[in-house]
């Protein structure tokens, strides 16, 4: 268990969009998805990252449940623990 | 002199017409409004994608997403961007003479969006390559059928209406190549350094610049698509404002007309009671 300045530390700013619609803007633990290489998760303090997205579904984790976005590709733009991720481009 | 029954047919008939223009400019009007609602919330989206491109570019020169590969054709590509029916003004017709007074089929191939653009063309006698039809929603407009076409060819520029105010629209040419750098190179200058070199790509750099070129000429399309529908919407707008103004105007004068052809009746009945009442002669 973290203490609460340590909790706060692991937090991942996500924001999932599509051009008109936004599917998830909330902060999270993780989010995972899958590029050419195969399956990958992004944790805070990834290093910074930009990717093509295969289709798949993308998991984000959070405090209290998984959430499950099925995707047909995008880009995602991962930069000082915040993940952004473009569908429909 | 018209009889009073063909004035009230007529009468009727313009209030139809006033219903029918009433109608129509609403739904202009309503249109108009849900395009720059959804413009407005997909600024930020896309102005995000704009700030990455910017910085990912590895090449100054855009080369339409094909990376190092030749184009198909040694030619220029047209694409004139049209209203699907009617009731969208002059303004189409305006467009078509202007692309078609610098298309020389030698050297440019036209690709036409719009079937009353497609028409026109046809009536010039001009040959187009492909026809698309003009999306018919707003929003989620697939332009990957017109961006595969403009991958084929050396350059393209996109003939297009635009929208300046409700009563005022234009028309516009844009070279797809020089808006797009043009555009990346201002979101260059204006944004803070956002991708350092320490940035890790997958698969590479060049394949994420290279889709990101399709995804700028996919957002670039999509804007001249949505400009030239909210141009329309406000040509249709003010087409149908011209239409209920002059059927305002003709309504007003037939219930004039109606007035006088029944006073004027009126008139003859009193006359033809006075002429009667003189020819019986004084009652004694």
């Amino acid at each position: 268990m973290f203490d609460r300045d340590e909790d706060k530390k692991r937090i991942l700013k996500v924001k999932v969009a599509s051009p008109y619609v936004v599917y998830y803007d909330e902060p999270a633990l993780s989010i995972s998805g899958v590029n050419k290489t195969g399956p990958f998760d992004i944790l805070p303090g990834h290093h910074n990252f930009i990717t093509l997205l295969e289709p798949c579904e993308l998991v984000i984790r959070t405090r209290v449940d998984e959430q499950k976005i099925r995707i047909n590709g995008g880009l995602m733009h991962v930069r000082a623990d915040s993940a952004a991720v473009f569908l429909d481009v | 002199m018209k009889r009073l029954t063909d004035i009230v047919s007529e009468q009727q008939s313009m209030q139809s017409v006033l219903g029918l223009t009433d109608v129509f400019e609403g739904l202009a009007s309503m249109r108009i409004s849900q395009i720059k609602n959804q413009v407005l919330s997909s600024q930020v989206f896309f102005e995000e994608l704009w700030e990455i491109y910017s910085q990912v570019r590895v090449s100054p020169n855009f080369t339409y997403g094909r990376g190092v590969s030749k184009p198909e054709f040694d030619k220029e590509l047209y694409i004139a961007i049209t209203a699907e029916g009617g009731f969208s003004g002059d303004i189409d017709q305006k467009l078509i003479d202007w692309m078609l007074s610098s298309f020389d089929p030698s050297k440019q191939d036209l690709i036409i969006v719009g079937h009353h653009g497609a028409l026109q063309v046809s009536q010039a006698n001009v040959a187009f390559k492909r026809y698309f039809k003009m999306p018919l929603h707003d929003n989620n407009i697939n332009v990957l059928p017109l961006v595969n076409q403009v991958k084929r060819y050396k350059s393209t520029t996109v003939f297009y209406q635009t929208y300046i105010t409700l009563m005022v629209q234009d028309i516009k040419k844009i070279e797809l190549k020089n808006a797009i750098e043009e555009a990346s190179t201002s979101h260059q200058k204006s944004i803070k350094q956002l991708i350092s070199d320490d940035y890790i790509f997958e698969p590479s750099v060049e394949s994420v610049a290279s889709h990101l070129e399709n995804t700028m000429m996919q957002i670039t399309l999509t804007q001249t698509i949505l400009d030239s529908k909210l141009a329309q919407y406000a040509s249709r707008f003010r087409a149908m404002r011209r239409a209920n103004d002059k059927a305002t105007d003709l309504s007003a004068e037939l219930k004039r007309e109606f007035s006088r052809t029944k006073r004027f009746i009126a008139d003859e009945r009193i006359k033809e009671v006075i002429n009667g009442l003189s020819k019986a002669g004084p009652v004694t």
